[in-house]
């Protein structure tokens, strides 16, 4: 953990193309606390969140090579791997049986407060409660439980078009919410 | 719309965060290529989410970093075989700057390898000393072995004499001449007794003594064929168990044993005739 090296965004890119592990080293000792977050953010459970992390890592290293920093920071590809991998594993059978076990009832209140793990006071969740209540419901639909924009259109019986301005408008908030 | 109202019409945070549909998300890449102030307000947003992720930050379990290297570590090794072939430049440079984890790996490697030598020694140790033992009863064996083989051929031959002994008697074709001490009343040995086979067919002529007495190492037996009244030479011979084959006699009246000098005599010394028989 105590690597004094730093490394410029496009070096560590080209080292982490490399396979250099150090530069890898670095990447999990300043990452692995942000990405781990966002996963238990999403899964609101720590050990399938540690699975996930570490299946988040090894993607990082098997797909370096399919990083295009053209299309935006390195860590934002990070992010987006990790709320992808989070999503799926949402999905899979996997975790609907941990939350059976768990005896948590199927259709958790998202708003409620009543998650395993008490994630509100971290990250993005936090900012959320600052959302009106309609726009924390579609950012939490839409960010954290990886529906699409028709999926919420139909859930919530609400027009396509009008999803997609609600979600880009609870976004700029939450922008302003960050800054 | 222009380029400022797309900026801020939430497609940035939008595309960023992975919540922009495919066609948006494609128009959003022409756009950035194309708008060098769509790509800086993207990074803005970029650097301000990456920011407060970091400063949010939640460590994970520590054993999970261990998990994550021991897995990248095979697939940094097959990473590195797969491209040695295309650029052995490539494959130093990711090599070179060793890695902790790998170091670690390393040092285990090395203390288990000195484990495996130090147990090997011993072992090979263990194993001469076996060696040695089992070489040593194996020569002992070898020797026993020669000398039972030994034993046995010297048992055999004797056996052959017996069995030899045995025909000659058991041949219905062999006249039997019995001679006895009490037949020569000049006799140095009245108990003396020896028996002659002789072949009716072949002619040859076979000794069994039964009892003499032992001659001094200077004088021999010699044993004689009366034929027609004179003294004919069949032989001398050494006191033997078993058959002592003689010499051919094509015909005689009767069988006698002198006690000669050494490789016997021309003629028969009669004072020492020990037996005789007729035929």
């Amino acid at each position: 953990m105590a690597t004094t090296t730093t490394y410029t965004e496009k070096e560590l890119i080209a080292l982490l193309k490399q396979r250099d592990e150090k530069a890898f080293s670095y990447l999990y000792d300043n990452y692995s606390g942000a990405l781990y977050s966002i996963i238990i953010q999403i899964l609101e459970n720590t050990e399938l969140a540690s699975d996930v992390l570490q299946e988040v890592f090894i993607n990082i290293w098997r797909k370096i090579d399919t990083y295009d920093a053209a299309k935006g920071r390195l860590y934002t590809w990070m992010l987006n791997i990790s709320r992808n991998a989070s999503i799926d594993q949402l999905r899979s059978k996997n975790y609907q049986n941990s939350q059976k076990n768990q005896s948590i009832p199927e259709n958790v209140d998202v708003f409620g407060g009543s998650s395993m793990m008490s994630v509100d006071s971290i990250g993005l969740k936090k900012m959320l409660e600052k959302l009106k209540m309609e726009q924390r419901v579609l950012i939490e639909l839409a960010y954290f439980k990886g529906y699409t924009h028709e999926e919420i259109a139909e859930m919530e019986d609400i027009p396509l078009g009008t999803v997609k301005t609600r979600i880009r408008n609870a976004l700029i908030q939450l922008r302003t919410l960050l800054q | 719309m222009n380029i400022k109202e797309y900026i801020l019409s939430g497609i940035v945070e939008s595309y960023v965060l992975g919540l922009a549909n495919a066609e948006d998300a494609a128009e959003f890449e022409r756009m950035s290529a194309a708008h060098i102030e769509v790509r800086q307000a993207r990074e803005e947003f970029e650097l301000l989410l990456e920011k407060r992720s970091l400063e949010n930050s939640v460590a994970p379990p520590r054993n999970i970093r261990s998990k994550i290297f021991s897995e990248l570590q095979i697939e940094s090794d097959r990473y590195l075989d797969e491209n040695r072939n295309i650029s052995t430049i490539q494959v130093e440079e990711a090599k070179s700057p060793a890695p902790v984890v790998k170091m670690n790996w390393l040092k285990w490697l090395a203390a288990a390898s000195v484990i495996l030598l130090l147990g090997s020694t011993a072992l090979n140790f263990y194993f001469f000393n076996r060696y040695k033992h089992y070489s040593a009863q194996y020569d002992q064996l070898v020797a026993r072995s020669a000398e039972l083989a030994k034993n046995e051929q010297a048992l055999r031959t004797s056996l052959q004499e017996y069995q030899n002994s045995l025909s000659h008697i058991r041949d219905t074709n062999m006249a039997v001449v019995r001679m006895a001490g009490s037949s020569v009343p000049t006799s140095p040995d009245p108990t003396s007794a020896a028996t002659v086979y002789w072949d009716k067919k072949s002619k040859d002529v076979y000794l069994l003594v039964n009892n003499m007495p032992a001659p001094s190492s200077d004088l021999q037996y010699q044993l004689w064929a009366i034929v027609d009244g004179k003294p004919v030479d069949a032989g001398v011979f050494d006191m033997k168990e078993g058959v002592i084959k003689m010499k051919n006699i094509p015909r005689a009246q009767a069988f006698a044993i002198t006690l000669e000098k050494k490789g016997g005599s021309a003629s028969p010394t009669m004072e020492q005739m020990y037996v005789l028989g007729r035929v």
